[in-house]
């Protein structure tokens, strides 16, 4: 019998059709109805374009919500965030792994505590730290930098630090021979050979903190400071004007920094993933 | 593939105490610095909800005992948002895992299947904010999945469900569309499963006839039992700590009806203005993470000693 006629490989076929058919559904949806003119959103959403409206659509938003300067606040907040935590986690992971600390399993677990707890557990503290006079954080960019940076480190230093304990330690005995001091060590010998785990980090939080709505909407208010999911958020609340097809159009242009980001690094993305499977 | 090996780095065991004293106190500023600022924005913080949630409304409420925690259990609007809770938990749980682990099974040896998951993976991307507003296109009364079912004539016009509108549809139509999104993670983590099953265990089963499903049950499934450990453990904290698509989606609403424990802390603290029984919310759903956190976490810890 041919082997592709079993009617277990068909139905398997058939079942991995319609799945693939469901997870395009919503994708596809998005991408027609940010095309669709208002003028032909009538009731409910489009399944094919009756126009290429996606500029215009776009436009409407762009000009009467403050979401073009949100998207450089996440930007910041992204590249920012991301970036300062992989480097302290590196070097936290080079101080635990590399260096000749006691109990370094105690520091490790009470770095990576961090990424246990729920968000909401820490929301109302930072906000009335950052609200007390004298510190004078709350809805700042100062502010989502900390918090997101603080965030972001656990998790970095997760997957940096099971990235080097991977490495023979004859590296760091070589470097020693050579008299090199710790934090000469870090920088020329060990950065470079930690990069990927650095990276796969980076991605990571990058992405988190592009799309990230909670700390945003809970420490910050005004657009200045607002990271762009706070603004796409309220483009869909009640009460807001925006039509279906501007919505869409601003979601799909909010999402591209992260998908990007995504594509281009997705085997990083997976390295960093499955560190969690150690 | 990253993988966590016991660290035997000590580098300098032998260079006597002295130095080794002197590196232990240069080590101080290395791990000190993480160390610092996830105890200064994250564990201080979190210490003090747990002292909050003794406290009592307003700033001079003082000490209440369990009063908040007993308030939480006692609130109409708080045990829903408790039941929940427990939906997400185990809705947001099963159907991603079930689906992802089919998806990598089914998939791993196919030709295209590399792209059929990059399909499922995609959605990982996106914000929790852009979910809820496709979800919200799709499942509004007049959305895409009811133009559906009036297409191929289950439902009658203008009898479209409404699925965010009533209980416990809303619930739901919120968890299918985080299933969504968060899918593409369990088939990632399955697929490196399967990669560690031995060729000559699949080969030796294919010779012995065991076939489709039997060959799943019998010998797929079983070795993929450590990483199941993981995916549940992972996913079921996700699921807990779901706040985004539920804010974007719903709110929480209509009547508070479809909010879990994460938004019911966010109302109860920031629009009810009281952070007690907001902080004792927070508290009881760290427990519950916590608790299910230990799943995956066992091994890893496991894996240190």
């Amino acid at each position: 019998m041919n082997k592709a006629l079993r009617p277990g490989i068909v139905l398997r076929n058939i079942a991995v059709l319609v799945l693939s058919l469901i997870w395009l559904a919503p994708t596809y949806l998005i991408l027609v109805n940010a095309m669709q003119p208002v003028a032909d959103a009538g009731n409910g959403p489009a399944w094919f374009p009756s126009g290429f409206a996606f500029f215009e659509n776009l436009a409407a938003v762009w000009e009467t919500s403050p979401f073009a300067e949100t998207m450089l606040n996440s930007l910041m907040y992204a590249v920012g965030g991301a970036g300062l935590a992989v480097l302290f986690a590196t070097i936290s992971a080079f101080g635990v792994v590399v260096m000749p600390v006691k109990r370094p399993k105690v520091w490790f677990w009470l770095i990576y505590s961090g990424t246990l707890l729920p968000l909401q557990v820490f929301a109302f503290p930072l906000y009335r730290a950052a609200a007390t006079e004298g510190i004078d954080l709350y809805d700042t960019k100062w502010i989502l930098i900390i918090v997101y940076t603080a965030l972001c480190i656990p998790f970095a230093f997760f997957v940096t630090r099971n990235f080097m304990v991977t490495l023979p330690p004859e590296v760091a005995q070589a470097a020693k021979l050579d008299g090199a001091g710790w934090w000469r060590m870090l920088f020329s010998i060990y950065l470079p050979l930690v990069r990927p785990a650095m990276v796969a980090g980076f991605v990571f939080q990058f992405i988190y903190i592009w799309n990230e709505l909670f700390f945003g909407i809970s420490l910050t208010i005004s657009p200045e400071n607002s990271p762009v999911m706070a603004s796409v958020a309220a483009l869909s609340g009640q009460g807001a004007v925006a039509q279906t097809p501007q919505i869409m159009a601003v979601s799909l242009v909010a999402s591209l920094p992260a998908v990007a980001m995504f594509l281009i690094f997705q085997r990083y993305f997976t390295t960093g993933l499955t560190s969690n499977l150690g | 593939m990253t993988t966590v090996q016991a660290p035997k780095t000590s580098v300098n065991r032998s260079s006597g105490p002295r130095y080794e004293f002197r590196d232990r106190i240069a080590a101080i500023p290395f791990f000190g610095i993480s160390l610092t600022i996830v105890a200064v924005v994250l564990l201080a913080p979190f210490a003090y909800t747990l002292i909050r949630s003794f406290l009592g409304r307003g700033d001079e409420g003082g000490f209440v005992g369990l009063d908040n925690y007993v308030k939480v259990f006692n609130d109409p609007f708080l045990l829903k948002s408790f039941a929940n809770t427990i939906i997400w938990a185990l809705g947001a749980l099963v159907i991603p895992v079930a689906l992802g682990l089919g998806i990598a099974v089914m998939t791993s040896s196919m030709k295209l299947g590399a792209v059929i998951r990059g399909f499922v993976i995609l959605p990982y991307a996106l914000a929790g904010t852009v979910v809820a507003i496709i979800g919200n296109m799709m499942f509004t009364t007049e959305g895409s999945v009811n133009q559906v079912l009036h297409a191929i004539g289950l439902t009658a016009e203008g009898e479209g469900i409404q699925w965010l509108l009533y209980w416990p549809l809303n619930v739901i139509a919120a968890i299918l569309i985080s299933s969504w999104q968060s899918t593409g993670v369990v088939v990632v983590l399955f697929m490196v499963g399967l990669q560690t099953i031995p060729r000559e265990s699949l080969e030796a089963a294919a010779l012995d006839g065991a076939d489709g499903w039997r060959r799943f049950k019998d010998i797929i499934f079983p070795q993929l039992k450590a990483t199941t450990a993981v995916v549940v453990g992972l996913t079921i904290t996700n699921a807990l700590r779901a706040f985004d698509v539920i804010w974007v989606l719903t709110k929480g609403g209509p009547n508070r009806s479809s909010e879990t424990f994460a938004l019911s802390m966010y109302r109860q603290t920031f629009l009810l203005l009281d952070p007690g029984v907001g902080s004792a919310i927070a508290v009881v759903l760290t427990i519950i993470v916590v608790t299910c956190s230990w799943i995956y976490l066992r091994r890893q810890i496991g894996n240190e000693s």
